[in-house]
């Protein structure tokens, strides 16, 4: 694909010709050409849709056809001097650049800028005139809240590098721009507040981003995959999110935010296990109503990873450790179900990750029949048929359902996923094998690393300090430092205790 | 390469040891297991006839309907030995009887006057059972009779026992609680023997068997607590009456609540309601003689006054608690009297108790403490407070128009 640097020629027919040759003669190519009234022959060539036709029109072909009368210039000019009185004098586009290759000439044109050609010229104008269909900032799907800011990001990384920016206005902010994927050249940019980020931390995003060497980018979860520290680990070590207010709160701890282009989901790292369960209303909502919140998605998450195996184990290992009275209930609802519980709440889990998959995939019009016949097969039906017993849709309903408070999706799948193994080992070793499953998810967490900062980082390694936004959320008064992990450069953020009595 | 094998030998050595490692496997489906809750064992000739009555969770279960059978089955079988009496069950029973939830255990009386240890030492060596239930004897029937009477409340016989003895012992002081723990703890103790509550069929035992048993509102037959059973180390030689097993749970510390009546002065019955009791034994040597002293102290308040008495008086709260005093005294002292009398052993754990104040002078006692028991002197300093009269100050009773 590379051009190695050719050159333009200085024949405008040629230039052209090697346009339309490279790109196909691809039907969105517009080739307009034009004659000046002072004899210059040039020709402007842009790709339809990703330029906005009012620049084309208003700010590029009515002065470059009107440019006599701005001019009373007569004498004969060669084809260079032409460009620069044409760039400085004649057009009223705001971003104008020279151009003296094809390399970068094509990443212009299907950029969106629309690009002057003249005859005699070596070089050539590339007029910013970008300008295509945008979504709107809207609602945040993935991550909604029901006090806080009711805007995600865009497809567009301009829009949401400006959303950023309304929030923190500072000159520390800073961005910086890569173009990565050798076919793509999808703009990435890597934001961060200078004066709190630590340098290492940004440094070594811009090495780990510089790796890359892929032919395309188009979503974020391609940066996310080469850049985590283990590939091999169920759990996410690159916090994403479509919240550009959760960004910011990121920002203002230290941490360093990597937007792509194309997707509203903007990368943010360090990630810590903690932070998964962090959403962001907690910082919107009282202390004490997120306190409370966030302890009960703590909750949920053990619901969600162990609630089969510890039915499956205490039912088929611990029958001693149920209260009397339940143990008959369950047995009475066991009578007479043909499988082990084991493959009862296997079947009972596959059919749920498959609805529920189902759901997510299929068109929105046959949902509504979807989830019925859901309901009904796995709610009633099965029960009545005698497949699988009662409490075991109770199980199969509270693990599904928890694993939907948790406010980040991709924990949430790592989790959905850890249950299938830890129900086998639950089969098989009845509760010792559900904690043997435990201890090594918990070493595994422990060894876990995201950019350097340990994974369990405020409960392993404890910090006493950053206690009050990880199990708890502390109240904005007594939240006067940034968490240790990130935000040592830069520790305080309230210099003085807010206190209303004096 | 050298990781995938280096991984495969890895799983090959896991696997190997996960085949070791089911040694222990115990994996049973819950549709596998005949639940136990009660067992009862009686003692025929030589050998031991183990019966459990095991719940039929489709019955028992809210969600299905009664289709009119018994919630639960007994299954039974006579074995030398109480083990092989349980293995030999499943000649009967299609399910491997799951002994851990075992509510009850009731002893026929037979074998209580043989001796309860031998049996013991199953349910203390199982590891699968709770040790949270009661132990009692059955008094004049075989233990399989009280297992068979069908009960009404609790669809399970062997829960109507658990939780009436229970209940009982919670708010009616002459019945009282045993768990195998404390059985084996008592017997293995010196200067104490143990008591069981014992339990009765009253009424036609036979009808009580029938399910129709239950389908009237006063069943044809029920089971009863009745008294205590003492026991010489492991065997019954005897029972105490209701007033003497009250006077025993009191003394014992075993009361959390129940009521007894005084004679009002002008005639007429006035019933206190024990609220909190406590009672301590304390052990002295007195001119070289053991002297037990039962402290107890008692919380109680006046819940029904069946005579003319004028509660408005302090000085009638004074008379009352100095009445009620005095009955405790009697209870107690004529339950120590009986059993010195007509035992002539300690079951008081009064020796336990000098044992643990004085151990040497026990060392010297402890051979012939049975004759010292006889004669050993008893106080006892009671403590009766009233603290409430209820929602009402004066009976109306003292009020009613001639």
């Amino acid at each position: 694909m590379s051009l190695s640097g050719k050159r333009l020629s200085k024949r405008l027919e040629a230039n052209v010709d090697e346009i339309k040759q490279r790109l196909g003669s691809s039907d969105d190519l517009i080739v307009k050409s034009m004659t000046g009234l002072q004899g210059w022959h040039g020709v402007l060539v842009y790709i339809d849709g990703l330029t906005d036709s009012t620049i084309i029109h208003h700010s590029i072909l009515d002065f470059l056809m009107s440019e006599n009368q701005a001019s009373a210039r007569n004498s004969v000019m060669s084809g260079s001097d032409t460009l620069h009185y044409i760039k400085e004098t004649v057009l009223a586009a705001g971003e104008v650049t020279i151009i003296e290759d094809y390399d970068k000439l094509f990443l212009n044109l299907l950029s969106g800028v629309a690009i002057l050609l003249l005859e005699d010229c070596e070089e050539c104008l590339a007029i910013a005139a970008e300008g295509w269909k945008d979504r709107n900032v809207s609602e945040p799907t993935s991550q909604g809240v029901v006090r806080g800011p009711m805007e995600a990001f865009t497809e567009n990384i301009r829009t949401n590098t400006a959303l950023i920016r309304r929030k923190i206005k500072d000159p520390q902010l800073w961005l910086v721009g890569r173009s990565i994927g050798s076919v793509t050249q999808t703009n990435v940019a890597v934001m961060y507040l200078n004066e709190i980020a630590e340098k290492s931390l940004v440094d070594e995003v811009f090495r780990r981003l510089d790796k890359i060497n892929i032919d395309g980018i188009l979503e974020s979860g391609y940066i996310e995959e080469f850049i985590q520290e283990s590939s091999y680990s169920p759990f996410p070590t690159v916090y994403n999110t479509e919240r550009p207010d959760t960004i910011a709160a990121g920002l203002l701890e230290g941490k360093v935010a990597i937007l792509v282009d194309g997707t509203p989901f903007a990368l943010l790292v360090p990630a810590l296990f903690v932070q998964f369960f962090q959403s962001a209303e907690d910082y919107y909502q009282r202390a004490d109503v997120s306190t409370l919140l966030r302890l009960l998605r703590y909750v949920s998450f053990l619901i969600t990873m162990l609630a089969p195996s510890v039915y499956i184990a205490i039912t088929t290992f611990h029958q001693e450790m149920l209260p009397t009275g339940l143990l008959i209930n369950l047995a009475a609802q066991r009578e007479g179900v043909p499988f082990p519980a084991f493959v009862e709440a296997l079947l009972m889990e596959v059919t749920f990750e498959i609805l529920r998959e189902a759901g997510v995939r299929m068109p929105k019009t046959v949902g509504q029949a979807v989830s019925i016949v859901g309901t009904l097969v796995i709610g009633q039906a099965a029960v009545d048929a005698g497949i699988v017993s009662a409490v075991m849709v109770i199980i199969v309903s509270i693990t599904a359902i928890s694993s939907f408070v948790i406010p980040a999706v991709n924990i949430s799948i790592s989790v959905r996923m850890i249950r299938f193994g830890l129900m086998g080992l639950a089969a098989s070793f009845g509760l010792f094998g559900i904690l043997m499953g435990v201890i090594l998810l918990v070493l595994h967490l422990n060894t876990l690393k995201s950019f350097g900062v340990p994974y369990m980082q405020s409960l392993a390694p404890f910090v006493w300090e950053d206690q009050k936004d990880t199990l708890f959320r502390f109240s904005w008064k007594n939240m006067r430092t940034r968490p240790l992990a990130t935000g040592v450069r830069n520790l305080v953020r309230q210099k003085k205790a807010t206190d209303l009595t004096k | 390469m050298a990781f995938l094998r280096k991984s495969l030998h890895i799983c090959l050595a896991l696997g190997l040891a996960s085949l070791l490692l089911s040694g222990c496997w115990n994996r049973r489906e819950l549709d596998d297991l005949a639940i136990q809750l009660g067992t009862s064992i009686d003692k025929i000739g030589n050998q031991y006839r183990v019966a459990v009555q095991v719940v039929i969770p489709g019955e028992v279960s809210v969600r299905t309907s009664s289709s009119g059978i018994s919630p639960v089955t007994l299954y039974h079988a006579t074995a030398p030995t109480v083990f092989e009496a349980f293995r030999k069950l499943t000649e009967t029973s299609s399910r491997k009887i799951y002994s851990a939830h075992i509510r009850v255990l009731v002893l026929g009386e037979s074998l209580a006057k043989e001796g309860i240890g031998e049996v013991l030492d199953m349910f203390s060596r199982n590891p699968e059972a709770r040790t949270d239930f009661y132990l009692m004897v059955a008094r004049n029937t075989t233990a399989m009779q009280v297992l068979k009477t069908i009960t009404s409340l609790e669809k399970i016989p062997a829960e109507n026992l658990f939780y009436a003895l229970d209940t009982s012992a919670k708010t009616w002081a002459p019945t009282t609680t045993v768990s195998i723990e404390k059985l084996i703890e008592q017997l293995v103790t010196e200067g104490l023997s143990p008591v069981l509550t014992g339990v009765k069929v009253v009424g036609n035992a036979e009808r009580g068997e029938e399910l129709t048993n239950i389908q009237e509102i006063d069943p044809a037959a029920r089971t009863r607590f009745v008294g205590l059973a003492v026991f010489r180390k492991d065997k019954l030689v005897g029972w105490l009456n209701e007033e003497q097993s009250r006077g025993y749970n009191y003394i014992m510390n075993n009361v959390k609540s129940s009521a007894g009546h005084l004679k009002c002065p002008k005639g007429g019955l006035i019933t206190l309601e024990t609220i909190r009791n406590t009672t301590h034994i304390k052990a002295d040597i007195k001119g070289g003689k053991p002297v037990i002293t039962v402290k107890l102290k008692n919380v109680s308040s006046v819940s029904d006054v069946e005579c003319r008495i004028d509660l408005t008086k302090p000085e009638t709260i004074k008379r009352l608690e100095k009445a009620a005093e005095e009955r405790f005294v009697e209870l107690m002292s004529s339950a120590v009297k009986h059993v010195k009398e007509t035992y002539g052993f300690d079951i008081f754990g009064f020796g336990h108790q000098l044992f643990q104040a004085h151990p040497r002078a026990w060392e010297q006692r402890k051979d012939k403490w049975d004759e010292q028991f006889e004669q050993l002197e008893v106080k006892y300093e009671v403590d009766v407070q009233i603290h409430k009269i209820g929602t009402t100050r004066d009976s109306f009773l003292n009020y009613i128009k001639e």
